[in-house]
C-alpha cells in the first residue's frame, strides 16, 4: 500500500511538474469568465429586446414584461450553466485521457520505469499507483469545476440545481471510467491511438443492433447537462448507483489492464 | 551460496533474434563478477532477465534462490543501467528519498542515507540541485548511489563507468573494492576490460548469448609468453633455434630466447634440453584478461 501511494504521489508530483494544475485552473477561470460575459451580455439583449418590443406595441415595459424577460433570461442562465459544465466535463475527459494514456507510456519511453521496478515494486502497485496519482489530480478537477461551477452561477444571479450540484462528482465518476480505460488501450497501442478508442469505448456510440452496445460502459449516464438545462432534481440514489458502475467499470478495466501489463516486456 | 543462478536461459526475442542460447551461470555470495562479452553478446539481456523486465523463452533465473520474477528478491539488490534515468523532477536528495521509500527504508533514516551516498559519490554540493541540471557523469554517480541506498547484498551494474572521466572512474573503483571487502556480492558488465581485471574474482565471457568460458583470472589465463636465459648456448643450438618461433637474443655472453606462446616455450625447451643446454631461468608471464577474452571469442562472429 505505501509504495503504491509513493508511486500515486510521484505521478502527482510528475503532473504538477508539468504545471498542469495551473494549466486546469487558468481554463476554469477561463471558462468562468467566458461564461459569465456571455450571460451579462444575453441578460441586456433580453432586456432590451423586451424593452423595444413594448415600444413597438406603444406600451410601457411594464411588470408583465420584466416577468416575461427574466423567464426568458432564467431558462437562458440554464442553458449557460449546462452549457459550462458540458465544457467543463469535456475537458476534464481531455485531460483524464491525456493523463492516463501517458501515465505508464512516458515511463516506458523515458526508461524510469526500469529503475522503480528494479526495486521491490510489483507491476500491480506501479499500475495502481500511476492510475491513483492521474484519478487524484481528476478529483482535484472536479473540486476546482464544482468551485467555478458555484462561483459561476453566484456571481450570474442563477438558480444552481441539485443535477449541477452534484455534476463534478459525476464528473469525476466519468473520468474513473474513461481514465482506466485509456490505461488499459495505452498498454495496447499508441498513447495517442489510445486516447482515441477510449474515448470512443462508450455504449453511447452504438445502437442496440450492435455487440459493443452490450458490451462497452456507458459514459453517458454520467452526463447530466440536458438535466441541468431541464433544471431538474437527480435523486441520491442514483448518485449512488451511477458511483458504483463506475467503480465497476473501472475495477475491470483495470483488471484487464493489470493483466496485460504483467506479461509486458520492458524492451 | 549462489545469489544469482540460471539454468539453460533462453530469450528469443520477437523476429526470431536469439540474444540467449541456454546459459548456465552461478554467482556466489562476496564475489565480484565479472560479465563480459562484444556487443550483441546478450549480456543485458541476462540482467533484464535477472530484473524480470523481460521473461524467459525457457529456462529459470533465480536470485538469492528465488524466481527472479518475485519482487521481494529486489529488496536486496541494487541496479545501475548503462543509461541513468531518474525523473527529472527531483534534485539528487529527493530522488534517494523516494527510491528508499520504494525499498522500505524508514523516513528518517532515508535523509541520512541519502546525504551519506551523496557525500560518498561526490554530489554533497548538488544534492538540492535538480536532476535535469546534472551532467552525464553525475548522472551516474547518482545513480551509483540509489543502487546503493539499501545497502545491497547484491550490486549488478551494466557498463557503470561509461559515462564517467577518469578521475570518477578511479572514485569508481575504490568504491567498489570497499564494496568488495565489505563483502557485496558485485555482477557487473563492461567493455573496460583493465577495471573488470582489476576487481573481478571471477569472470564468465559471452559471444552471441553462449557462454565461452567462466572462471577466475588464474583458471583462466594461460602461458602468454615466457624468457629463458641460458650462458652458454652451443653453436648447433643457435642453428635449431632459428628453425623455431623464438626470437633469440645475445648480450655480455647471456643469451636470452623470447617465446610468445606456451608451444614456442615447449619447442625451446625441449631443444635445449637435447642439446644438454643448462637453462639459468625462465620466467613466464600470464595472460592478461584481454588475451583471454581475445582468446575466447571468434571475432569473425563478432557484429
Amino acid at each position: 500500500m505505501t509504495v503504491t501511494l509513493l508511486i500515486a504521489a510521484d505521478s502527482i508530483r510528475a503532473l504538477l511538474h508539468q504545471r498542469l494544475l495551473v494549466a486546469l485552473m487558468l481554463v476554469m477561470l477561463g471558462l468562468t469568465v467566458a461564461f459569465s460575459m456571455a450571460v451579462t451580455g444575453m441578460k441586456e439583449s433580453v432586456l432590451q429586446a423586451a424593452e423595444l418590443a413594448a415600444e413597438a406595441e406603444g406600451s410601457d415595459f411594464d411588470e408583465e414584461g420584466l416577468q416575461q424577460a427574466r423567464q426568458q433570461i432564467d431558462m437562458a442562465g440554464s442553458f449557460f450553466l449546462a452549457a459550462f459544465y458540458w465544457f467543463a466535463a469535456f475537458g476534464g475527459t481531455a485531460v483524464t485521457l491525456f493523463i492516463c494514456c501517458t501515465a505508464v507510456a512516458t515511463d516506458l519511453r523515458r526508461g524510469t520505469i526500469r529503475m522503480v521496478l528494479a526495486k521491490p515494486v510489483s507491476r500491480t502497485q506501479f499500475l495502481l499507483g500511476k492510475y491513483c496519482g492521474a484519478m487524484a489530480v481528476m478529483l482535484a478537477y472536479s473540486l476546482l469545476a464544482g468551485i467555478a461551477l458555484v462561483i459561476f452561477t453566484r456571481s450570474n444571479a442563477l438558480e444552481l440545481g441539485v443535477a449541477a450540484l452534484y455534476s463534478p462528482w459525476l464528473m469525476f465518476c466519468s473520468n474513473l471510467m474513461v481514465g482506466s480505460a485509456a490505461v488499459l488501450f495505452s498498454l495496447l497501442m499508441h498513447p495517442l491511438v489510445a486516447a482515441v478508442v477510449a474515448f470512443f469505448a462508450s455504449a453511447s456510440f452504438f445502437s442496440s443492433p450492435n455487440p459493443l452496445y452490450f458490451i462497452l460502459p456507458s459514459y453517458d449516464l454520467f452526463n447530466v447537462s440536458s438535466l441541468i438545462m431541464q433544471g431538474r432534481l437527480i435523486a441520491m440514489e442514483d448518485i449512488f448507483i451511477l458511483t458504483l458502475y463506475a467503480l465497476n467499470v473501472a475495477a475491470i478495466f483495470l483488471l484487464l489492464a493489470l493483466w496485460r501489463f504483467r506479461s509486458k516486456e520492458l524492451l | 551460496m549462489r545469489v544469482i543462478r540460471t539454468e539453460n536461459l533462453r530469450k528469443t526475442y520477437r523476429g526470431g533474434t536469439q540474444a540467449l542460447r541456454g546459459l548456465d551461470l552461478e554467482v556466489h555470495y562476496g564475489e565480484v563478477f565479472g560479465f563480459l562479452g562484444p556487443n550483441g553478446a546478450g549480456k543485458s539481456t541476462t540482467i533484464e532477465l535477472l530484473l524480470n523486465f523481460i521473461r524467459p523463452t525457457t529456462g529459470t533465473a533465480s536470485l538469492f534462490g528465488r524466481p527472479a520474477a518475485d519482487p521481494q528478491t529486489r529488496q536486496r539488490l541494487g541496479y545501475l543501467p548503462e543509461s541513468v534515468n531518474l525523473h527529472a523532477y527531483y534534485s539528487g536528495r529527493g530522488v534517494l528519498e523516494f527510491y528508499g521509500g520504494l525499498l522500505g527504508v524508514e523516513r528518517a533514516d532515508r535523509r541520512r542515507r541519502a546525504e551519506g551516498l551523496l557525500e560518498r559519490v561526490g554530489l554533497r554540493d548538488a544534492a538540492g540541485r535538480k536532476i535535469s541540471q546534472y551532467s552525464k557523469g553525475m548522472l551516474q554517480r547518482l545513480g551509483l548511489a540509489q543502487a546503493l541506498i539499501n545497502d545491497p547484498e547484491l550490486l549488478i551494474l551494466d557498463e557503470p563507468t561509461s559515462n564517467l572521466d577518469p578521475v570518477a572512474r578511479r572514485d569508481f573503483r575504490d568504491i567498489l573494492l570497499e564494496l568488495k571487502a565489505a563483502g557485496t556480492t558485485v555482477f557487473i558488465c563492461s567493455h573496460i576490460l583493465s577495471e573488470v581485471e582489476s576487481v573481478c574474482d571471477r569472470v564468465a565471457i559471452l559471444q552471441q548469448g553462449e557462454l565461452k568460458r567462466a572462471g577466475t583470472l588464474e583458471e583462466l589465463s594461460g602461458t602468454a609468453g615466457a624468457t629463458v636465459t641460458v650462458k652458454h648456448l652451443p653453436a648447433g643450438a643457435i642453428e635449431a633455434l632459428s628453425a623455431t618461433e623464438a626470437r633469440l637474443t645475445v648480450r655480455g655472453g647471456e643469451s636470452t630466447i623470447a617465446c610468445d606462446s606456451q608451444t614456442v616455450l615447449e619447442d625451446v625447451e625441449r631443444l635445449l634440453e637435447e642439446r644438454g643446454v643448462e637453462v639459468e631461468r625462465v620466467e613466464t608471464r600470464m595472460q592478461s584478461l584481454e588475451e583471454i577474452f581475445f582468446g575466447a571469442i571468434d571475432r569473425e562472429r563478432t557484429p
